[in-house]
């Protein structure tokens, strides 16, 4: 738990062994913070964050307990993922269970690294809580990902995870299709653009591409996605009065698909349709922020690609 | 304003009666404007023709037919209903901070459309009218029980610490579904800021009649309330059934406030604000201050919307921000500047 | 709710004041053993299997010397500082919630409904959504905007002097306000910043440790004298300005030095923990209610914020389904059916007001 008792572990290990060998067991890794954790064996006993979870659990990496921001049933990343036998830490932002945690005696916690807000998932207060039971780690947020799931490979594979099991390799020829077929479809029709939104009640929002790591994955494989002239204070969404929703013509609108909410607010908004593309049905998923693995990659880059195929490109500007 | 007409008695009765009238003129000034301004600029040619030739073709007819005119009128009736709800229960719990808002009304509304949203899978406005008008009914109920459970019934200190107390309890239970339900919070958010935005045609249809039978109950009330405004013993000793009294005044209250905040959510400043603008005016008579407060809270809510359309372009800022950022101010102001009068 | 003094003959009133001194005993007892029960029961109960002998052990081994660090870290660094900020934060709101009651004259006239609370969660929403801080840079901005916001509401209702009538209605006025920058900023934000700003404002005792409850300590340490030394004053303040100017009271000095009192600490409270909703509001009326019309009821507010709080923690932490939640979903429903309860209890003491 504490240092104390991690010294003493390592201490009797030291002990017990041929001096040498007990630190070719320690398990190092350098992680998205950019700080380097040890710890004197391979960690087995891990707590993951809601994110974390669904990039290692598919990798074959199991965590014995996990923290999640909502109730499981809405964390969007985790769906169809089997947690039978894992423990549920947490189901609020900020609350964890700091006696749960600790009574699964984790070696490790991992989250993901936030380089914007410099913490890790779940925020400061769970960091906060969870620091005195192991070291936290994990990969960092950023430009694509691809490059969070190849993150992901990385920790596993230094787990114990064997990512050449059938399983596992299946997944990832999968998504390698899918992606291939997803850049010919977008090769093929060079004049097709994109915009992708959340709508809500008072406005639609409009994404600036920087502000999502997969949109900057579609845009590197050739999708053309239209970004928004004014970025707000914020800087990743512009937002339109339903008035001005027409504001932007694009062949292809993708919305975001973390609540089936989304599409039903658009749908019942008088001028959702004096988007072109809307009114012509040229509408898919926009899988907002929450891919952490190949297996669901896949299925969503299918869908983009069947849009695509299917669209009309006279419809946009 | 002259010194004089600061004092207790406001302003003379013709001149209220002229007040009136030039307030109904503003009114309909306001409600061209609203017609006619917003975040898409709309030539004037264009909005008649969308009023008298509507094409459904044109994107600028659908702005002015689907959105303005509803949102207009929608902000008409709401406005009016939330005026008169706040001045009906600020007389009848003799307390000047009494406001929807503090009787329950809002966190009553609140909890039932979070309920909707999260149990039962609602997604849209016109979707959370019956429930945010059945949470606000509920809520006022409850809070007019449990002030009632003692000898003397419902005095306004115990009305007020029961809707304080309700208004806990509510806003608990809404707290604890929203902070693990990551997808009611996304949607409540846009909701709970109070907006006219988005608010259709059958979102009117659904609260109209209740709004102008609440109107109209309201204005009914007047009498009643200047004999509470004396204290109930006097009251009594005119020959006014209190407790019945009360009891009528509260059930006005609760179809406009629950009508109101059904369709635009919660605006906690207007009902607040609105009654003493309207008491500087007209003095401590209620069959003056309810008409004042029925013009003059749609005049203050439909021009904070219009100012909301334009001010942060190409989007919009919703009502209840725009009511309170222009509301607040204005209010410590009046109450620094007047002697209030004890209600 | 202000007691109301009654004038008697002298002898009746020697013996209503023993009575009442022996209400008040029992009263301030009853609620020290509740409130140490209440403790007992979340310090022994949890996640972590621990026999209740571990705990003592665990909490008698500063003097004992023997340490087990797995169970002095569930003990002593999860449940000892847990209990701790439940109990401080607590009766800091109580104690807030009932000096302005008093001085205000109105019950409505909490530091969560005057909108002191409302401004130090508008500054600290700001401070999780705009700047991007979290930790000690929002409570911070959370006392800040408490202090702020109560001078603003101060300044604003002074006007050669300040009613207590005015200073409400301002400050009613400021809590629409700042709820509308709350509200604001609420749709301005990307969805998990709105998740931890509300998990702020709901207010939390998880992750409380000693460390972050020094400054509260601290602030109780100073204030809670201070505020005993003026409730005197307090008291004949109760009785109305005229009355109290004639008994030679200071009554703007003393009204403003209580003030300032009440406000930090609220402001030093919603600091530590958030802004806890309804401690304050509750914790005066009810303690009232218990002592009957007998005078001073700073120290059993300031009990029975603790005792509520640490109550509502134990049900959000235990009987609430299988994952804890905030102290604050539970606070507002257990203080509220309390309250309601006395309000209905007041159908057979026949006291309605």
């Amino acid at each position: 738990m504490s240092l104390k008792t991690l010294a003493a572990t390592a201490f009797a290990t030291f002990l017990l062994s041929v001096p040498g060998a007990a630190f070719a067991d320690a398990w190092t890794y350098a992680d998205g913070s950019g700080n380097t954790v040890t710890v004197d064996h391979v960690p087995t006993r891990i707590i993951a964050s809601q994110d974390a979870a669904a990039g290692l659990i598919p990798l074959g990496i199991r965590p014995v307990g996990i923290y999640v921001d909502s109730v499981v049933a809405e964390a969007k990343a985790l769906e169809g993922l089997d947690l039978t036998g894992i423990e549920i830490i947490g189901e609020a932002w900020g609350e964890v269970s700091v006696e749960k945690a600790a009574a699964l005696k984790p070696d490790l916690i991992v989250g993901e690294w936030w380089p914007l807000d410099k913490t890790w998932s779940g925020g400061a207060d769970v960091v906060n809580a969870l620091k005195p039971l192991a070291p936290i780690t994990g990969p960092k947020q950023g430009a694509s990902i691809v490059t969070l799931i190849e993150d992901y490979e990385k920790l596993a594979q230094s787990l114990g995870a064997d990512l050449a099991a059938p399983g596992i390799a299946a997944d990832k020829a999968a998504f390698e299709a899918a992606r291939d077929k997803f850049k010919a479809a977008v090769a093929a029709k060079p004049d097709l653009t994109a915009l992708a939104v959340w709508a809500g009640t008072d406005a639609l929002y409009v994404a600036a591409t920087e502000g999502s790591s997969e949109l900057m994955d579609f845009a590197s494989w050739g999708l053309k996605l239209i970004d928004p002239v004014i970025a707000d204070d914020r800087g990743y969404w512009e937002t339109l009065s339903w008035e001005n929703a027409d504001k932007y013509q694009p062949d292809l609108i993708l919305v975001d698909n973390r609540s089936k909410a989304t599409i039903e607010t658009a749908r019942a908004q008088a001028t959702w349709t004096t988007l072109r593309a809307a009114a012509a049905g040229q509408v898919t998923d926009w899988p907002a922020f929450w891919l952490r693995n190949y297996a669901a990659y896949a299925r969503e880059l299918d869908k983009l690609t069947a849009a695509i195929d299917a669209a009309n490109v006279s419809i946009g500007d | 304003m002259p010194p004089s007409a600061t004092s207790a008695t406001g302003l003379s009765p013709a001149a209220r009666a002229g007040g009136f009238l030039l307030l109904a003129l503003a009114l309909v000034a306001v409600l061209v404007l609203s017609i006619t301004v917003g975040a898409r600029p709309i030539a004037l040619g264009d909005i008649w023709n969308a009023l008298t030739a509507f094409d459904p073709t044109q994107t600028n007819h659908k702005i002015i037919l689907d959105l303005r005119l509803p949102r207009t009128l929608v902000g008409l009736l709401v406005g009016a209903a939330l005026g008169l709800s706040g001045a009906i229960l600020q007389g009848a719990t003799r307390n000047p901070l009494a406001d929807p808002g503090i009787l329950g009304i809002n966190a009553g509304a609140t909890l039932c459309v979070v309920l909707g949203i999260s149990v039962f899978g609602i997604t849209q406005l016109s979707g959370y009218v019956w429930l945010a008008f059945l949470g606000a009914g509920a809520a006022m109920l409850v809070v007019y029980l449990v002030a009632s459970l003692g000898r003397e019934g419902a005095t306004p200190v115990k009305l007020a610490l029961a809707g304080a107390a309700v208004t806990a309890a509510l806003t608990s239970v809404t707290s604890a579904i929203l902070i693990t339900n990551v997808e009611t919070l996304d949607q409540i958010r846009f909701w709970q800021v109070g907006a006219l935005t988005g608010r259709t045609t059958d979102i009117l249809l659904q609260v109209a009649p209740f709004i102008l039978a609440g109107i109209v109950l309201a204005l009914l009330t007047s009498r009643i309330l200047d004999g509470l405004a004396l204290g109930d013993d006097v009251a009594r000793g005119l020959g006014l059934k209190v407790q019945r009294g009360r009891a009528m005044v509260g059930f006005a209250a609760v179809i406009l406030a629950g009508a109101a905040t059904a369709a635009a959510g919660p605006i906690a400043f207007v009902g607040l604000t609105v009654p003493h603008l309207a008491r500087a005016f007209t003095g401590p008579n209620y069959r003056w201050i309810l008409p004042y407060s029925m013009l003059l809270a749609p005049m203050l809510l439909l021009g904070a919307d219009i100012v909301g359309r334009i001010i942060v372009p190409p989007g919009e800022l919703q009502v209840g921000i725009v009511t309170a950022a222009l509301g607040a101010p204005f209010f410590i102001a009046l109450v620094r500047r007047r002697k209030l009068a004890e209600l | 709710m202000s007691a109301t003094q009654s004038f008697a003959p002298v002898g009746a009133v020697v013996a209503v004041r023993k009575r009442l001194a022996r209400r008040y005993g029992l009263v301030v007892l009853g609620l020290t053993v509740l409130s140490l029960a209440v403790a007992s029961l979340s310090m022994s109960i949890g996640d972590y299997p621990l026999p209740l002998v571990d705990v003592i052990a665990s909490l008698l081994s500063p003097f004992t010397g023997n340490t087990d660090a797995a169970n002095d870290f569930i003990v002593l660094g999860v449940r000892l500082p847990r209990v701790m900020a439940g109990l401080l934060s607590g009766a800091a709101f109580g104690l807030s919630g009932i000096i302005f009651q008093t001085i205000l004259r109105n019950p409505l006239a909490s530091p969560d409904i005057v909108g002191i609370t409302t401004g130090a969660s508008a500054a600290a929403v700001l401070a999780i959504i705009i700047f991007k801080w979290s930790g000690l840079g929002v409570s911070i901005m959370a006392c800040g905007g408490a202090v702020l916001t109560a001078l603003l509401i101060y300044g604003l209702a002074w006007r050669n002097g300040v009613t207590p009538y005015r200073l409400v209605l301002i400050g009613i006025g400021m809590a629409a306000l700042a709820g509308a920058v709350v509200s604001y900023l609420f749709t301005r934000a990307r969805i998990m910043e709105v998740q931890e700003a509300l998990s702020w404002l709901t207010g939390s005792l998880n992750g409380s440790t000693f460390e972050n409850l020094t400054p509260l300590a601290v602030s109780l340490l100073l204030l809670v004298p201070l505020a005993a030394f003026l409730s005197r004053a307090l008291r004949t303040l109760q009785m109305g300005d005229d009355a109290a100017t004639a008994l030679g009271t200071r009554v703007e000095f003393s009204r403003l030095g209580l003030i300032l009192v009440a406000v930090l600490l609220a402001a030093f409270a919603t600091a530590a923990v958030g802004p806890v909703s309804f401690v304050a509001f509750v914790a005066g009326p009810i303690a009232r209610r218990l002592l009957g019309p007998s005078g001073n009821a700073l120290l059993p507010a300031a009990l029975v914020g603790g005792l509520v709080t640490n109550a509502a923690d134990f049900v959000a932490q235990h009987l609430l389904g299988r994952n804890q939640l905030p102290v604050g979903v539970v606070t507002g429903a257990l203080g509220a059916v309390f309250l309601i309860y006395l309000l209905a209890a007041a159908h057979r003491s026949g006291r309605g007001g």
